[in-house]
């Protein structure tokens, strides 16, 4: 924690309002940006709303939502969104043969369709005002390994198409000041967790797969990816950042 | 927080020092050169100009000279520098050399070994020292060692080299998962191409090779770079002080590219 770091920036998150997107307003807010929520849910906006940063209803998935979203961000931080966080996401478990091509369809319009519409509104903005930036986007260690256990195909490409749109970003908007890193959690205690739903079997996981032998919290995700848009990342882009208690340095 | 920085006599290994030391670290700075000595005094001089919150008695830099592929020389290093600045919770590796640059067919086994003995064996070395050092004190630690991306892609003239920050990669990992359970964490930085002595004295070599002009060379790198630019000490310095914070309290075993970009493509 540095507060003061981020002085001055101006912070869009979508899915904000819950989970790693929450933690990674707070810690934002703590270090100094200003910063606007977006989320589909109002009720869960409504609940955040004690952290200071401003609400914004949106569907990350409807194009025209996202262009509204992201101009009336702009209005309430004083210009256009220099952070954006995209985790905005959801997590379904389906296997192959029982899923749908509807499921799938509604994981990937949320996750990769959702971080493509954000990315390129909040970016076109940035190179339209001719203002640098930093895009962090949510993957998961899912779209870096498979899971047999806990299958969910639709959310593993999801997150896989998750990096090479993030490699994509950050090569092509590198000329104009903007960054796009990654970041994968693994095991993170959020809403969305599904493994301790069994506690002994995810206990066990801890134990066998985790080196660390624990869950991580969404505050120590928060905190890598406010690391990756601080300066102290200035020449880093177009990275995958694991954050997940080593499980894939196994 | 207590810091040994290898190779901290000048370029990377001086800012990474001088940035855990302005954070507010005591560190012992390591080098196979006396010039360490030097970098080490004025570094004490410009934190402790700056205010010791530390008060008096503090050893906010202390300069130790030994070569990292000497293993009686690396443990008596840390050993030193563990009476020094009172333990050791950090361990940067940032000592290594540049390879041959030749080609393989003309690549002595004394060139390869060198180049192996200190950007390999010299970190497994420090690392073995370090933690039992740091397992003894029971509270944790953290590891950040030297790769490159020239340790995630090959390079023609440079197999020593690349082999050598490869098997950076796989052995910090491999500790990772090792020393998790005494809560130490280890990871790698893999910088690209970096505004030091060692990358120009390469381009160098390779201007004189193919007979282009040094800057030419600068140029091409530049270009190829999507960030547009080198990177600098403090680039490294910044990611090595992320790392080795409760920041990344959940980031263990991984490769962390510093590189501009370049690796995209």
């Amino acid at each position: 924690m540095t507060p003061g770091r981020l002085a001055g920036r101006r912070a869009l998150i979508t899915g904000g309002a819950s989970g790693i997107g929450l933690a990674c307003a707070r810690r934002l807010l703590a270090e100094g940006a200003a910063a606007v929520l977006l989320d589909r849910r109002a009720d869960a906006l409504a609940s955040a709303a004690g952290t200071g940063a401003a609400p914004v209803a949106c569907d990350i998935r409807d194009p025209g939502a996202v262009a509204a979203a992201v101009a009336r961000a702009a209005g309430l931080l004083g210009g256009p969104a220099d952070v954006l966080v995209n985790s905005a996401g959801v997590y379904r478990i389906a296997p192959l043969l029982d899923l749908t091509p509807r499921e799938w369809d509604d994981v990937l319009a949320v996750n990769l369709r959702g971080t493509f519409l954000a990315g390129r509104a909040v970016a076109a903005a940035l190179i339209e005002a001719g203002l640098p930036g930093a895009i962090v986007n949510i993957s998961s260690t899912a779209g870096l390994l498979a899971d047999a256990s806990e299958p969910s195909a639709h959310y593993n490409a999801s997150k896989a198409g998750v990096l090479a749109l993030t490699r994509q970003m950050a090569a092509e908007w590198a000329p104009h000041g903007i960054r796009a890193n990654a970041v994968c959690p693994g095991v993170i205690d959020t809403p969305m967790l599904r493994l301790m739903d069994d506690p002994a079997a995810g206990a066990a996981y801890l134990q066998a797969d985790v080196p660390q032998r624990r869950l991580g919290s969404a505050d120590e995700v928060a905190a890598v990816i406010v690391f990756l848009v601080s300066d102290d990342a200035s020449y880093l882009t177009g990275a995958a950042v694991p954050v997940d208690g080593g499980i894939t340095a196994i | 927080m207590r810091a040994i920085v290898t190779g901290a006599a000048r370029g990377l290994g001086a800012a990474i020092a001088g940035r855990l030391a302005r954070d507010g670290a005591d560190v012992a700075l390591l080098d196979m050169s006396v010039d360490v000595m030097a970098s080490a005094g004025r570094l004490a001089g410009d934190v402790g100009a700056a205010g010791d919150a530390g008060g008096a008695g503090r050893q906010v830099a202390v300069g130790l000279v030994a070569d990292v592929s000497d293993e009686n020389a690396c443990a008596a290093a840390v050993d030193r520098a563990v009476h020094a600045i009172g333990g050791v919770d950090v361990l940067v590796n940032n000592a290594g050399i540049g390879g041959p640059d030749t080609d393989v067919t003309r690549t002595s086994l004394a060139e390869f070994r060198r180049v192996l003995d200190v950007n390999l064996t010299g970190i497994f070395l420090m690392c073995r020292e370090v933690a039992r050092v740091m397992i003894g004190q029971g509270s944790g630690g953290a590891i950040v060692n030297l790769g490159s991306v020239f340790g995630q892609q090959g390079v023609a003239g440079g197999a020593g080299y690349c082999a050598s920050k490869a098997g950076v990669a796989l052995l910090t990992h491999s500790l990772a998962l090792e020393l998790a359970p005494h809560n130490i964490r280890a990871n790698t930085i893999a910088p690209g191409n970096m505004a030091t002595e060692m990358h120009w004295d390469e381009l160098r070599s390779r201007a004189a090779r193919s007979g282009g002009t040094f800057d030419e060379q600068v140029e091409m790198v530049r270009a190829s770079v999507p960030l547009g630019r080198h990177g600098t000490g403090g680039d490294i310095a910044g990611v090595v002080a992320w790392l080795v914070s409760p920041d990344a309290g959940y980031v263990t075993g991984q490769t962390i590219g510093v590189n501009g970009g370049i690796w995209l493509s």
